[in-house]
């Protein structure tokens, strides 16, 4: 049980320092104690390798210019993000109303076929849209 | 330079001013803490740029309710996990070509033993005793930076350190 509470203090002093008084009972009982003395030289040991061999790496000078390039890549929006479905309103309005001039066919047919043609491209549009995003993030 | 004085910064919308403050105070601790989950240095570069990217993102929605470093550690350990992750799902190499796990550290031939053997620790112990030793031995910042108890992060580095030196015994 001893033991154990001095092994425990032992690997706390590798945290940090010891009270001069537990450091002092550490001490003491390593001088009397052949197992944890040899536990102590094992940690030493151990201490010493962990802290030559996990070493911090750097990061390379080109970090932070890589980080502004990203982040000046995310301020340029080409295009606001209600362009594409004004340009697609736009379009399908410019078509229909073609096609009801041209097309020898009674105006409202026309006008529904077109309206639903629409608003199927549409809904497919959104549907892609959301698809690319998501894989994106 | 506090958290304080990015939160002041923030308070008067310089975002910009703030972010720069954020970047110079933590960059090192964060692609630590991303190194320390990832194994990987350019990997963990890249993983630290998208952390600051979705930071400068958030930065202006701050509403002070957290501690900044909370929130970016936070930020930080959801990243590298979600990256974990997407990184073990493209991983369809054969079996028999995959390295061994402690290859995945970038180490000269001397320092695969140790690592080696910190690989076979389990994952919570792992990363405690790699950030204690790449966070310059302070229990305070492991405990901060993964969310723990301090004295939870101590039991973890003592567990730890009995099973190494279990492993080196045998």
């Amino acid at each position: 049980m001893y033991c154990h509470e001095m092994q425990e203090r032992l690997l706390e002093s590798f945290e940090g320092d010891l009270f001069p008084l537990e450091k002092g009972q550490l001490e003491r009982h390593l001088s009397q104690c052949v197992e944890c003395t040899r536990f102590a030289a094992l940690q030493s040991q151990l201490d010493l390798r962990l802290r030559e061999e996990i070493a911090a790496p750097q990061l390379s000078s080109g970090f932070r210019s890589g980080l502004q390039a990203r982040i000046r890549r995310q301020r340029r929006e080409p295009w606001p993000d209600w362009l594409p479905d004004v340009a697609h309103l736009t379009g399908s309005g410019v078509a229909i109303g073609l096609c009801a001039v041209l097309l020898p066919l009674p105006v409202p047919v026309v006008l529904g076929a077109g309206i639903l043609v629409a608003f199927l491209a549409y809904s497919l549009q959104t549907l892609l849209v959301s698809a690319v995003e998501g894989q994106i993030e | 330079m506090s958290d304080e004085d990015v939160r002041s910064l923030l308070h008067q919308r310089r975002c910009a001013e703030a972010f720069d403050l954020l970047l110079n105070r933590y960059q090192g601790k964060v692609f630590r803490l991303v190194y320390s989950i990832l194994k990987e240095a350019a990997r963990a570069e890249e993983v630290t740029q998208d952390v600051f990217l979705k930071m400068w993102q958030v930065l202006p929605d701050y509403d002070g309710r957290a501690s900044i470093s909370t929130w970016l550690y936070t930020i930080t350990r959801n990243t590298s996990l979600a990256a974990l992750r997407a990184d073990s799902y493209r991983q369809t190499v054969p079996i028999a070509d995959h390295d061994p796990p402690a290859a995945r550290w970038e180490a000269g031939p001397r320092q695969i033993e140790i690592k080696q053997l910190v690989e076979r620790l389990p994952g919570v112990q792992q990363q405690v005793i790699t950030l204690f030793y790449l966070q310059e031995h302070s229990v305070e910042d492991v405990a901060y930076m993964l969310d723990l108890p301090e004295g939870t992060v101590k039991s973890h580095l003592h567990r730890a350190r009995r099973a190494l030196a279990d492993m080196i015994r045998r």
